[in-house]
């Protein structure tokens, strides 16, 4: 086996330390990639939205460019409600992919009987090991995650991106 | 006119599975040969089909159009169908629903049905990195959810809070698992035994999981082989093994689909498991032995409620009873399970359905005695998707 010390070329040098979007954790979040942009541009604006069938009503999540009910094409933004309680979590010990530091906090949440959206699961931020706890309240909370490029034409333009996670409501006024 | 036929399990193998200095492609031929060890009649020539089952060739072994290219090295021409298949945990089970459908149309006749994968990187972030490409990768990845364990130790969390469901409980599923594994040269952990004690106190993985409630993530493939009853008798002189009935039922890509009351219930399976049975004509009551996919202990807790072989809620209580063990009423994982052979996702299915070939042909190495109908499982995904296979030494009427 050859010593890595002294070996003259190591990994990949032909990509020359290109964004390689198929190794990318966050989704390609643009108009470009993505129909669902909107999603990502209502986050920014503190929003969280869904797409809702205006043929049957249907308010599906993921939001989608048809309704997963009646395959209706005619749908429109809608808010969901940023609040949820937590009904169990874990809290990563090891094994958490990278980009995803200790302590990773997972959430099942419960959205309430009134919500579209019964559960989800989610990220908790914004807070200490050992400090979450079954019934809590969190809420909708967004943030910056890193820019990827796009060539356009023969430009090279800047996606800037955004995520979601939630936060325990007692930490909301930091 | 030419009469139906049925379709058979003929025989199958496994490679070794584990953290193996080998590439995909030494896996899928490893298990090949395993296959043809264990059906001595059977020459290349012979298979007219080939499901190639992976989900990881694509991304750790840069092999994305991988059916030709695994046809080529075990040298197959193959001329009823040539393809790939990926549902994750449940491939190469789905592979065997799809082989059933062939054989009896009369489309196919002997197709091999295998599955690998490479999951060991030369660097270890690689693997866990790449988990967050077989989630739902825009909506739960981007949350953190790559391995299963934290999910799985939610599942646990609720049942054992709305059953009362105990450590001890799950513990049991591994003790058992273990110790059919420790017989079974093929398994990740072999020669592994396992006792209570140690189980019980092993490293916390993610509360309430220890080391022995998790399987593994393997490097590993299997093979095995499907056909019409009429070739298997030219292939083989055991006695035939039937694929009575398959269900298989996908409800959902990410957690905001979870289709159960609570995460401790799985409907999903309830309904893939009626499928099976109905098509089976058989009942929970009647599979003396299962294959049911033990990712996590509680895993294999939260089945045997959904399929009918306990009341939902006391399948902990079931577990402890001593009901899967080789003296038990219902043996299952016979070979160890995913718990002791670790997991190579593709791979997993036919490894399951090969050791309920050799229990229903009478020559597994834990033998239940005089075993009629057996049952294989698969969940896939966040839990997302279930597959059932039923199989018995007769055909259905
Ligand atoms: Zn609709």
């Amino acid at each position: 086996m050859a010593d890595l010390q002294e070996a003259k070329i190591v990994g990949t040098p032909a990509l020359d330390g290109r964004y390689i979007s198929e190794m990318d954790m966050w989704p390609l979040e643009c108009q470009e990639f993505n129909r669902l942009y909107q999603f990502y541009d209502n986050l920014r604006e503190g929003r969280f939205t869904t797409t809702k069938c205006k043929k049957c009503g249907h308010i599906a999540f993921p939001p989608g460019v048809i309704c997963p009910r009646c395959w209706s094409e005619e749908l429109e933004w809608v808010d969901l409600t940023q609040r949820a309680k937590v009904v169990t979590f874990t809290e990563t010990q090891a094994g958490a992919p990278l980009g995803f530091p200790p302590p990773l906090i997972l959430a099942w949440l419960n959205f309430g009987k009134d919500s579209p959206i019964k559960h989800l699961l989610v990220r908790i931020i914004n807070c200490a090991e050992g400090e979450l706890k079954e019934g809590d309240e969190v809420k909708l909370v967004v943030f910056e995650v890193p820019a990827h490029p796009i060539e356009v034409k023969r430009e090279t333009k800047v996606c800037n991106r955004v995520y979601y996670a939630f936060e325990p409501v007692k930490s909301a006024s930091m | 006119m030419a009469k139906k036929t049925n379709a058979v399990i003929v025989g199958g193998g496994v490679s070794k599975f584990g953290v193996r200095q080998a590439q995909i492609f030494d896996l899928f031929q490893e298990a090949a040969k395993a296959c043809s060890d264990d059906i001595p009649a059977l020459k290349p020539t012979d298979v007219d089909g080939l499901i190639v089952c992976t989900t990881m060739a694509g991304r750790h072994s840069s092999a994305l159009n991988t059916a030709p290219l695994v046809a080529h090295r075990l040298g197959l021409k193959p001329t009823s169908i040539c393809i790939r298949l990926d549902t994750l945990c449940a491939g190469s089970n789905s592979g065997i629903i799809v082989a059933k459908g062939l054989v009896e149309s009369g489309i196919a006749e002997v197709v091999m049905v295998t599955g690998a994968e490479k999951v060991f990187m030369p660097q270890r972030w690689e693997t866990n990195y790449t988990q967050l490409a077989v989630n739902d990768h825009d909506w739960d990845s981007a949350m953190g959810l790559g391995v299963p364990p934290p999910f799985f130790a939610m599942i646990a969390k609720m049942h054992m809070k709305r059953y009362g469901t105990t450590k001890e409980q799950m513990a049991h599923v591994s003790v058992a698992n273990y110790n059919y594994g420790s017989t079974n040269p093929k398994a990740h952990f072999y020669p592994k035994t396992l006792s209570m004690e140690e189980a019980l106190s092993a490293r916390l993985i993610a509360e309430p999981f220890g080391l022995f409630d998790c399987c593994s993530l393997s490097d590993g493939g299997s093979a095995v082989i499907i056909a019409s009853e009429e070739r298997a008798e030219d292939l083989s002189d055991r006695p035939l093994v039937y694929i009575r009935g398959t269900g298989q039922h996908a409800t959902h890509s990410m957690s905001a689909g979870w289709p159960g009351e609570t995460l401790a219930e799985w409907p999903h399976l309830k309904r893939a498991a009626e499928v099976a049975y109905k098509n089976a004509q058989v009942s929970p009551k009647d599979i003396d032995v299962a294959q049911t996919h033990d990712c996590f202990s509680i895993s294999e807790i939260v089945e045997v409620e959904e399929l009918g072989f306990c009341k939902k809620g006391e399948g902990g209580a079931y577990v402890a009873s001593g009901a899967i063990n080789i003296d038990g009423e219902r043996p299952i994982n016979t070979d160890g399970g995913l718990l002791s052979h670790g997991h190579p996702f593709g791979a997993s299915g036919a490894r399951q359905s090969f050791e309920l070939c050799k229990q229903l042909q009478g020559r597994a190495v834990n033998q239940v005695k005089g075993a009629k109908f057996a049952l294989a499982h698969n969940l896939s995904g966040t839990c997302a998707q279930h597959t059932v296979v039923i199989y018995g030494t007769e055909p259905v009427e």
